[in-house]
């Protein structure tokens, strides 16, 4: 297998449409733009803000927040410090993470003592912070103590805090901090992004294909049909990647199905049509998205009949009692009588309870 | 009973009556079985004596008990010899993966398997897994062109199988799995670690980091150090692991809790550049990721899913088959009747299975080496799935049987499910005098209504006792008549 290279065309393809982090971010420029202006002028007013992004989920928030976390300008004056709040073990203990990853050094070990360490932390003089809290609404508590508590280190005098925090929830401040609004100073500037849509999916796909060099692998008709569908449904770049990625090893396990046969006949044909890349038509495509969005299962003729029939009598008997009966509230004695009833009509043996 | 204890109480007091000689010579025979060697000389003994040694009898297992534990302490002064490992310093060997779980071995060799019946039954096993799956090539095929892409790919990324229990989903996957290994070893694929946790085996599902690292390490640790040591692997680029993972996740929807964080995770790790872990989770539910997981867990589980449908009755009786091959024991007619009564109730291949198993037990209580045919599995089918409510039913008292008449009745004057004591027993009474049986008391009924619902033919309110308990009908009227009428 190693021997083609036409392979690792295909291996590059699926390769470059990996759903893990990027490193550039071909329909974000203007959020980028907008997230690294608000953090550098605060980093040069040496003044503290608060940031919530929110957006559904494979919108490439967290992706954008590490492309500014890389980026050098930034590192070099900012201490940085990234929380994901489903990997902390409770709410309350998000404060010793914090104070760990900013090496501060605590009196005890419980929340109130890290909380006064990082709060004098933050009042001698110190670099810049920024603080990236991930999934922030795995942190709701009791009262929101948690929550406030983070929110109002902006707020301290002499502290330069930049405070970022990434959830799904468009008005996840607004719904379950309602007492922020009230102080201007504590007010977080939003930000949304919203779910990407059919061009800025195209330009995505088709910059990370040339990136690999193997952007001949779609063709154009495809790629549009693709990301149409994608933005229709839920504008998830990592669901449009994924049905990509599958298409992609569609082709290939064909293609290298009928290179087995060819061995068998002749090589150096086999050879001669390899040179060809076969590419990504709309047919696969179509192929592809009607068994993930199709309805739940697309039954072949032959697997048609693999649904048990006891299963199926039963189903068709709730049927009937949906329809026909006054009473929805079906018990499982209520449907075993009408079941036992189209059984003994239709001369088959009727199922234990 | 009485009188056989009445009897053996005659039989001791005949004994006792007896003359003394007699007596001499009973005590004689007991204290020569105790003692032979000391008083083997001394035949005939006084009653008197004779009770002097029986006095010292008693008092020589004291000694003897005595003596014992000397030895005892004796033998167990392990402190000065050696050094013995206290239980303290036990338990963090096997923290450490030091010592390993053993269980006690037999102590005879195990009995090969003679008559060509006993073979097929312990090839027809549930645990005995064939190396190749028969009727799920399709499946093996889907599992194992992902696998093998994603480690010559060296990215991460999940999977998600689905199906009824019983149509081998972690079995394809083991076996897909076992010939990754072999690939591997032969130096046609990458080298991998495999990891495997079952969420039933949990018993919370924060568990599941400590037994990823048990796995991945051999030590114990407590969860919270278990998910850091695990993110700190995943995440940081400095502590980056050096083989690629594939962690299989049996059972998704118990690792599921409100707050998502454990599955969260699991899914995430998969995202992060320069990882390489290869998630596969199995569950029952077909759309477990839409119904019960959150948008974001969703969204990181993708939309390579893989559903396993139930068995045909044709695969089935290929499964059977396949694992009966070079045995003639089972007439195919049999095998085929096993697997139509099962593909059309559920398509779960461990029933089949067992239902041949019991067949050929059956079969060989008639001898060692016939053949099992359709009567054999009408048999084992009619114990493992046919009713056994009008069995219970027929084998109920007269009283209980009556009881059970009296509910229904009440049932059909009332037209309402739920009856109350009071009234059953009213229409008790009036069944027992037209059967010309004798009338019973109330606290006769009651106890045979606690009785039918222990054994859950009724439904019995536990709360409010007595002349205002709530009687519901746990079986349907139909089978009563059906068990009744027949009789």
């Amino acid at each position: 297998r190693k021997l083609f290279g036409e392979n690792d065309l295909y291996q590059n393809a699926r390769r470059a449409l990996h759903s893990t982090c990027p490193t550039t971010m071909p329909g974000r420029q203007k959020e980028l733009d907008e997230l690294k202006g608000f953090i550098l002028g605060h980093v040069d007013k040496g003044t503290s803000g608060t940031l919530y992004i929110s957006g559904p989920p494979g919108t490439g928030k967290t992706a954008s927040l590490n492309l500014i976390l890389e980026d050098s300008k930034i590192s070099a004056e900012i201490s940085q410090v990234y929380v994901n709040c489903t990997s902390i073990k409770s709410s309350g203990s998000i404060f010793s993470r914090i104070a760990k990853d900013l090496g501060v050094k605590s009196g005890g070990n419980s929340e109130k003592e890290y909380i006064s360490a990082v709060e004098k932390h933050l009042q001698r003089p110190h670099k810049t912070i920024l603080l990236v809290l991930d999934e922030i609404d795995q942190l709701e508590s009791k009262r929101q103590s948690v929550l406030y508590t983070i929110f109002e280190w902006p707020a301290i005098p002499n502290s330069r805090v930049i405070l970022v925090g990434i959830a799904n929830a468009l008005d996840l401040t607004d719904r379950i901090l309602p007492r922020l609004q009230a102080r201007c100073e504590l007010k977080p500037q939003l930000m949304h992004f919203a779910p990407y849509t059919k061009q800025q999916l195209v330009e995505i796909f088709t910059s990370r294909l040339r990136d690999a060099g193997v952007l001949d692998i779609f063709s154009p008709v495809a790629l549009q049909m693709l990301a149409g569908k994608v933005a229709a449904v839920s504008g998830d770049v990592r669901r449009a990647l994924d049905i990509g990625r599958r298409v992609v090893e569609l082709v290939d396990k064909r293609r290298t199905g009928d290179g087995v046969l060819k061995a068998v006949e002749n090589l150096a044909e086999e050879l001669e049509s390899e040179k060809k890349i076969e590419s990504v038509d709309l047919k696969e495509v179509v192929s592809v998205l009607n068994s993930v969005y199709g309805t739940t299962q697309s039954f072949d003729d032959e697997v048609d009949d693999a649904f048990p029939l006891q299963q199926k009598i039963v189903v068709c008997s709730l049927l009937l009692i949906l329809n026909k009966a006054k009473n929805k509230d079906v018990t499982v004695g209520r449907l075993h009588d009408v079941y036992r009833r189209v059984c003994s009509k239709r001369n088959i043996q009727v199922g234990d309870h | 009973s009485l009188t056989c204890r009445r009897k053996c109480y005659y039989y001791e007091s005949c004994s006792e009556s007896e003359d003394s000689d007699a007596q001499e010579i009973f005590i004689n025979v007991k204290r020569k079985v105790k003692t032979p060697v000391k008083y083997n000389d001394e035949t005939y003994i006084s009653p008197f004596k004779s009770l002097r040694i029986t006095d010292e009898a008693h008092v020589t297992p004291v000694k003897n008990k005595a003596l014992a534990k000397d030895i005892f302490c004796e033998a167990k002064t392990p402190k000065n010899s050696a050094k013995k490992a206290t239980p303290r310093s036990t338990i963090k060997l096997i923290r450490e993966g030091v010592i390993t779980p053993k269980v006690q071995s037999r102590s005879r060799t195990l009995e090969l398997e003679s008559t060509p019946l006993k073979r097929a039954r312990s090839q027809l096993h549930v645990s005995y897994v064939p190396t190749n799956l028969p009727c799920r090539e399709k499946e093996y095929k889907d599992i194992f062109n992902f696998l093998e892409g994603k480690l010559l790919d060296k990215c991460g990324g999940c999977m998600y199988i689905s199906g009824v229990p019983g149509t081998g989903k972690t079995a394809t996957v083991t076996s897909v799995i076992n010939q990754l290994v072999t690939l591997a070893k032969a130096g046609d694929l990458p080298e991998f670690q495999y990891v495997n946790i079952n969420g039933m085996k949990l018993t919370e599902p924060r568990q599941a980091y400590v037994e990823i690292v048990k796995q991945l390490v051999g030590k114990t640790v407590t969860w919270e150090q278990a998910q850091t040591t695990l993110e700190e692997k995943f995440t940081k680029k400095s502590k980056q692991m050096k083989l690629p993972i594939i962690l299989l996740v049996d059972e998704l929807d118990i690792v599921c809790t409100k707050r998502q964080d454990v599955v969260y995770n699991i899914l995430d790790w998969p995202t992060k550049p320069n990882t390489q872990l290869i998630v596969i989770t199995i569950a029952n539910t077909m759309d477990l990721p839409e119904r019960l997981l959150m948008n974001r867990v969703t969204s990181r589980l993708g939309l390579t899913r893989l559903t396993f449908q139930a068995y045909t009755h044709k695969q089935l009786q290929e499964i059977v088959a396949k694992r009966l091959a070079g045995t003639n024991s089972f007439n195919p007619d049999a095998v085929q009747l096993v697997a139509r009564k099962v593909a059309s109730v559920s398509g779960d291949a461990r029933r089949a299975l067992d239902i041949c198993r019991r067949a050929a037990e059956i079969a060989e209580t008639e001898g060692g080496d016939t053949q099992v045919t359709m009567s054999h599995v009408n048999e084992a089918l009619r114990a493992m799935i046919t009713q056994p409510k009008v069995r219970a039913i027929k084998h109920c008292s007269r009283l209980e049987q009556y009881v059970l008449q009296a509910v229904i009745s009440e049932v059909e004057r009332t037209g309402i499910e739920e009856t109350i004591f009071s009234d059953v027993y009213r229409m008790l009474v009036s069944i027992c005098a037209i059967n010309g049986f004798n009338l019973v008391s109330c606290t006769v009924a009651l106890r045979a209504v606690s009785r039918l619902g222990a054994c859950r033919l009724l439904l019995v309110d536990q709360k409010c006792h007595d002349l205002d308990e709530r009687i519901i009908l746990n079986v349907s009227p139909d089978d009563v008549y059906y068990a009744l009428k027949e009789e």
